[in-house]
């Protein structure tokens, strides 16, 4: 008697990744490697089991933070973004180095930053002089905002 | 042709009329509206023929609409070739060229566009009787198939180019309530403070990206809901708002991040 095994739980390349993973993805702060980041987010999400929406919300949410974030950055210096795969919930954190002390600031009044905070279930911006961060997070069921 | 004489026949004295009014006569809009319901089931035909070839039978069908009404609008009986042997080709010219310019902007093998197909249904249903957007275990489950397939149809979907057949076909709106959600949404985006700067940069817009961008980001409602309103499914929603959105960093940057 075959195993039937209809969810694909047991194939590897179909499980849900499992709490607590932490992925770091490192690029140069350039607006061409975002693809490749919110690719990763986008996968990260469908393999923890996210519902469409909240799938494509946090692949939007990513986007916006690192284009943030590489407009404001040093040149040549790196974007560097860790995901942290949680039960029901991604955590993102998202900084590049600043160009010097006094650089222009990261605004959250802004579109873009109502944006952040529509996608996000929570989003917080962290500054402190040689680099500008932002955190956010998005759980696995967008309904429930 | 006899069996589609007797079907079409009473149509063919309104072709005569509709070809010779003049292009701003108001019965145009009447007399084309009754041509096109009227030889429908030619373009629902020949949709039907190009149908399993990884797009979705509803689109195609939109598709073989627009080559009806162009058949329509272009026909000149006075040349004297009859209108079927016009508009066939004409439709299945139409539908032809959807394949080509609409569908996948790379190769994409002909199971992952069939389980592309699968998956939009899916989530048409389940959106339905959840009332939310599913999972991937949830939508593999509704198809009996492993995640790890509806993961893959879902990262292949990424390279489907969205076609913009609704924009082109339907002016009005989805629902009624749209225009008063749309409202509501506005009337929001007139409390924040960047409102000056993004209300330009709105209004350059297709009317549909404007209705989707507010709503989302101004009317609170999900992906899935506007999906619902508007009547295109969520993974249109989804390319249309990260396209819109893309496009609208790009135009308020220079306005918004210096200072």
């Amino acid at each position: 008697m075959p195993e039937v095994d209809p969810l694909g739980a047991g194939e590897v390349s179909g499980t849900v990744e499992t709490p607590g993973t932490l992925v770091e993805v490192r690029t140069s702060a350039s607006a061409a490697l975002i693809p490749t980041i919110r690719a990763v987010a986008s996968d990260l999400a469908a393999r923890a089991d996210f519902d469409l929406d909240a799938i494509s919300d946090l692949r939007m949410a990513v986007d916006e933070a690192c284009a943030t974030l590489v407009d404001v950055a040093a040149p040549g210096s790196a974007l560097r973004c860790v995901f942290d795969v949680r039960e029901e919930l991604i955590g993102v954190h998202a900084e590049v180095d600043v160009k010097g002390a006094g650089a222009t600031a990261v605004s959250t009044d802004t579109f873009g930053w109502r944006v952040l905070q529509t996608l996000a279930d929570q989003v917080e911006l962290e500054a402190d002089g040689a680099r500008v961060g932002i955190r956010l997070h998005k759980r696995a069921d967008a309904q429930a905002t | 042709m006899s069996a589609a004489d007797s079907e079409y026949g009473h149509l063919i004295p309104l072709l005569e009329e509709y070809s010779g009014l003049a292009a701003d006569d108001p019965k145009r809009e009447r007399l084309r509206d009754e041509l096109v319901t009227g030889f429908l089931p030619i373009a629902q035909h020949i949709a039907r023929r190009f149908a399993h070839r990884g797009e979705p039978l509803d689109d195609l069908a939109q598709v073989a609409t627009l080559g009806l009404i162009n058949a329509v609008d272009r026909f000149s009986p006075e040349k004297g070739s009859d209108f079927f042997s016009f508009a066939v080709p004409t439709i299945s010219g139409e539908v032809r060229r959807h394949f080509r310019d609409q569908g996948w902007s790379m190769r994409v093998p002909r199971r992952l566009k069939d389980m592309h197909v699968s998956i939009n249904g899916a989530v048409s249903d389940l959106s339905q009787r959840l009332g939310r957007a599913p999972r991937p275990s949830e939508i593999a489950e509704q198809l009996g198939v492993p995640v790890s397939e509806v993961l893959e149809g879902l990262e292949a979907s990424e390279a489907y180019r969205s076609s913009s057949l609704d924009e082109m076909l339907s002016s009005e709106q989805g629902s009624a309530t749209v225009g008063e959600l749309v409202g509501e949404a506005d009337a929001e985006l007139d409390r924040v403070d960047f409102q000056e700067a993004l209300r330009p940069v709105l209004g350059e817009l297709a009317e549909r990206e404007r209705t989707i961008v507010l709503l989302r980001f101004f009317g609170n409602m999900t992906q899935t809901q506007i999906a619902e309103q508007v009547g295109i499914s969520q993974m249109h929603v989804s390319r249309l708002l990260a396209q819109t959105l893309d496009r609208l960093r790009s135009r308020l940057d220079p306005d918004t991040r210096t200072g």
